[in-house]
């Protein structure tokens, strides 16, 4: 079936609707579908149909799936979450897309910072918790680090990065699957402590990674960051 | 709620889905699982109408959940928004293992007093009513509107049960001629309504 020729195209948008809207034969069904993986034009029809009739299904009241369903997706694919679906509020933290992409460069940073400190320094006085944070251009902007033991983190801001005035930086603990945990706001100064509660190696202690957001003076009002997260790193532990 | 404010409502929704998709596409773990916790009973409840199975519709959820996070890396923000795409997904699914099942116990098409009625979820709103309210937008409430009574009821009755066009015609007791030209007036009358509305935003 020749379906994207132009004079086709009055036919094509009639069996596309049909198609999203589910009344299509068995038969038109599979043939439309192994033609759209091959035609731009016949997937566009219908995936316009499938946008223009989305909506309609938003009117369905919600059901909830008992939890067995999504044992068996955890299951299936082996995921490491498995039992519960967690009721946590979705923020920000969600919405960052260029999450995972931003820790996997802090990452990378920090084996080449790590090695590079290791090589200036004899191996002991290396800080084994590093943290490279960096922003959207992959660029280092400050390093975070302490030693096992230590009670304070040492944050170095590389290249004279520092906040817009009247806004401070905060820094904060990711714990995977959580909300963000407040390390407070990062003193100004080109080499600065921050206290920590507990050892380093204990405070960390299933954090894969800091992030920094700007925020007004004193910090976060919420608890929550607030401001726009301008960088983020994974922890590296050399140990 | 307003219509704007809904509107806006369903937006933040799909742009949160849209952020945690592509967080999916690189194997997050915990992304996939909150894509479940925001779409799930949602999807269910598509799927459930659809096929009118428990069992039949939690395995169908269960294969369109394994599908997205294999296949949530091809996903493209710019060609569908996340809900549609994903009820795409399982509604697509459901419709063609209802067909699959239809064709192999065929007592649809028997066309005649015989026909069993479909049977609603007693407590839920009918397809009609569904239609009626669908959505988050006005305009798309006025474009249904526009839309008349077989036409209406026959689209309602196609999206939300999954009703073929032999089942239509089976269960508004009218010939398949008028049934398929009921859903074809209707899709016509519907496509230009909802594109004018949306050229107009």
């Amino acid at each position: 079936m020749n379906l994207s020729g132009a004079d086709r195209r009055e036919r094509l948008d009639r069996i596309a609707a049909e198609f999203a809207l589910g009344t299509s034969s068995p038969r038109v069904r599979r043939r439309l579908s192994a033609i759209a993986t091959r035609d731009r034009v016949v997937a566009d029809a219908l995936t316009q149909w499938e946008r223009r009739l989305a909506v309609l299904a938003d009117a369905v009241p919600p059901v909830t799936p008992p939890p067995r369903v999504w044992a068996r997706i955890s299951a299936r694919l082996g995921l490491e979450h498995r039992p519960a679906v967690r009721e946590v509020p979705l923020r920000w933290w969600s919405r960052v897309g260029v999450w995972r992409a931003l820790t996997a460069i802090g990452f990378v940073a920090a084996l080449v910072l790590g090695v590079a400190q290791l090589g200036q320094q004899p191996a002991p006085a290396a800080a084994p918790i590093v943290v490279v944070l960096a922003g959207s251009d992959a660029k280092p902007a400050l390093i975070a680090s302490a030693s096992r033991t230590d009670r304070f983190l040492t944050v170095k801001a590389v290249g004279g990065t520092a906040p817009a005035a009247g806004r401070v930086f905060e820094l904060w603990a990711l714990p995977q699957g959580g909300a963000p945990r407040s390390l407070g706001v990062i003193p100004a100064g080109a080499i600065v402590h921050m206290p920590l509660a507990t050892p380093a190696e204990e405070s960390l202690t299933n954090i894969p990674a800091l992030a920094v957001s700007v925020e007004p003076p004193g910090g976060s009002p919420t608890g929550a960051p607030t401001g726009p997260v301008l960088y983020s790193g994974s922890i590296e532990r050399m140990y | 709620m307003s219509a704007e404010g809904a509107r806006t409502a369903s937006g933040e929704r799909n742009e949160r889905l849209a952020a945690l998709l592509a967080r999916v596409g690189m194997a997050d773990e915990r992304a996939f699982e909150d894509v479940y916790r925001l779409t799930g009973a949602h999807l269910y409840a598509v799927v459930l109408r659809i096929v009118r199975d428990k069992s039949i519709a939690e395995e169908i959820l269960q294969e369109a959940y394994v599908n997205v996070w294999h296949h949530a890396g091809s996903y493209d923000a710019a060609r569908a928004q996340p809900m549609t795409w994903l009820t795409s997904i399982v509604r697509n699914r459901a419709l063609d293992l209802k067909r699959r099942r239809e064709i192999d116990t065929i007592a649809w098409d028997s066309g005649d007093d015989e026909t069993p009625p479909i049977e609603y979820p007693s407590d839920g709103p009918t397809p009609v009513e569904m239609l009626m309210t669908a959505a988050d937008s006005q305009s798309v409430r006025d474009c249904v509107e526009t839309l008349e009574g077989g036409s209406k009821q026959a689209i309602a009755l196609a999206f939300f049960h999954g009703l073929s066009h032999g089942e239509l015609a089976a269960h508004l007791r009218e010939p398949l001629g008028t049934v398929k030209s009921w859903v074809r007036r209707g899709l016509e009358k519907l496509r230009r309504c909802l594109d004018a509305a949306g050229a107009a935003e």
